[in-house]
């Protein structure tokens, strides 16, 4: 559960960033529901809930911080239809103000089931995505109306981002054990490309080549895989404020050495 | 570079199609046959530098191969279509030239780029696109020392060897589908940024510069008849000790 120490860095949007980034970094099982309950914390919001989503109407819970986001996923899975269907596939966030309001004429029967079925009132939905690649949705809920503020959407952004990373980590070593939920039956995760063995590199966006020489160089020196070696990357860049390409750049010009212990 | 006399341009230039259309047969490693091919452009052409780039699904373009991995080139080569006459080259498919990078009119057009090709050592540029009935794929860079234009019979001939290396790996394989195109193209993308991994796990255990690194990767993969692809993601997952191929020993 957490500590007084790993709430206290929340309170500004870039001891957020950091708190995620070490999520990020140590990766696991555990990375999505830690990211859960530090935005149940760090935003305006009731409950929060990831999801993998390999289609519209093919996902797999993850983690659900209450009894009523679970049910608002399941709700929305159930009738294939919703604002995480609607994230998912449009690629963009999703964010309602009151599900109780107004008709949503693109999800008629959801709207109606939330409203009645669930406390919820606030819904805010992020897709988890980096370019063509759309791996599920981070979901909040909130028991008033009401729009999120600007500095709440900023934090869902960012929580969104290492969400996404958290699972792509996962996703790849099939398994999820947070629910007990096994993932990767799906044929198109198996592809054996030879020059590719962990298919990390399909799921994710192409980076630079120094990204790539930069990610081997913490392999050899830290001992750590290809995804653990990326992540550990990217945190470093999101704590030192900088771009993941700067890292790798002086990464590969051994100017920069990364800490074993820390980001 | 001086040109070669006719009949040995020519037999230059036979032998080269001939490797080509050879490792396409045995569906030889695309990355380590691109390799090759940017080697070959230099011999025949009068430049000093190429480059083949693939573009991914986002349409940012990626060096696949060049004739040579140093850093300054390969940046100046992504670059060039990007923010350089390779550019023009990608946007009409037609071949583009910018045959005195410091004119006038070319530095204004794109000064970042003339300047950083300038202090490259590179004085001339020329593209063709690499091409698909439908879409241009990817581009074949050529850059030159001196100023000048190239022959046309050379951009010909190297807008001949573009296109048979790209329908050679894309199209035959994936019948005019788009999507089977860009998974086509994403699999060659990720065999390269495999290599970029193994170049880095070899440049940290090894010690060298990660230029070095492909050498001693590259000849590894030809001395063990391993395909280069394939010998990267071996060093990725440890399977291959990267002691082995920096220190140049069978395995």
């Amino acid at each position: 559960m957490w500590t007084y120490a790993e709430i206290e860095p929340v309170d500004d949007l870039r001891g957020f960033q950091r708190t995620l980034a070490e999520v990020v970094a140590e990766g696991g099982s555990e990375a999505p529901r830690r990211i859960c309950e530090l935005c149940v914390v760090a935003l305006p919001v009731t409950g929060a809930a990831i999801t993998v989503m390999t289609g519209p109407d093919h996902q797999s819970p993850v983690w659900a911080s209450d009894a009523v986001s679970a049910r608002i996923d399941e709700l929305q899975f159930r009738l294939a239809e919703g604002p995480c269907v609607e994230a998912f596939v449009s690629g963009r966030p999703v964010l309602i103000a009151d599900i109780a309001a107004v008709d949503f004429p693109e999800w008629p029967v959801f709207a109606a089931a939330a409203a009645r079925e669930t406390p919820a009132r606030g819904m805010f939905v992020w897709p988890l995505r980096a370019g063509d690649t759309h791996v599920g949705v981070l979901d909040f809920y909130r028991d008033r109306p009401g729009p999120l503020d600007a500095d709440a959407v900023a934090r869902a952004e960012q929580a969104a981002d290492a969400a996404f990373w958290s699972l792509l980590g996962l996703r790849r070593r099939h398994t999820l054990d947070a629910v007990g939920t096994p993932v990767g039956d799906d044929p198109a995760n198996e592809e054996d490309d030879g020059a590719d063995p962990h298919g990390w590199l399909a799921g994710a966006p192409l980076e630079r080549r120094e990204v790539y020489q930069a990610t081997g160089m913490l392999i050899a020196a830290l001992g750590l895989g290809p995804d653990a070696a990326l992540a550990r990357l990217r945190a470093h860049a999101f704590v030192h404020d900088s771009t993941v390409d700067e890292v790798a750049r002086e990464i590969v010009a051994r100017r920069l050495r990364l800490d074993p212990e820390r980001p | 570079m001086s040109e070669a006399s006719r009949p040995d341009r020519a037999a230059a230039l036979v032998e080269t199609f001939a490797r080509l259309a050879g490792a396409l047969t045995v569906d030889r490693d695309p990355v380590d046959m691109l390799d090759g091919l940017a080697c070959d452009c230099v011999s025949l052409f009068a430049v000093d530098a190429a480059g083949l780039l693939f573009g991914d699904r986002r349409g940012t373009f990626h060096v696949v191969a060049s004739s040579d991995e140093r850093p300054g080139l390969v940046d100046l080569l992504e670059m060039q279509v990007e923010h350089g006459p390779g550019a023009d080259c990608l946007r009409t498919g037609a071949p583009t030239s910018a045959p005195d990078l410091e004119d006038h009119e070319t530095g204004r057009r794109w000064p970042v780029f003339a300047a950083r090709a300038v202090a490259e050592g590179f004085r001339a540029t020329h593209t063709v696109p690499m091409r698909l009935p439908t879409r241009t794929v990817g581009a074949l860079n050529l850059l030159g020392a001196e100023a000048g234009h190239l022959p046309a019979d050379d951009l010909r001939a190297a807008q001949a060897l573009a296109d048979t290396a790209t329908v050679g790996l894309l199209g035959e394989r994936t019948a005019g589908s788009g999507a089977a195109v860009l998974d086509r193209l994403r699999t060659i993308l990720a065999g390269r940024m495999a290599v970029e991994q193994a170049k880095g796990i070899l440049a940290e255990r090894g010690d060298l510069d990660v230029a070095d690194a492909f050498v001693r990767l590259r000849d590894h993969a030809r001395r063990t008849g391993r395909r280069l692809t394939d010998l990267a993601g071996l060093v990725v997952d440890g399977t291959v000790d990267a002691a082995t191929v920096v220190g140049g020993d069978q395995a």
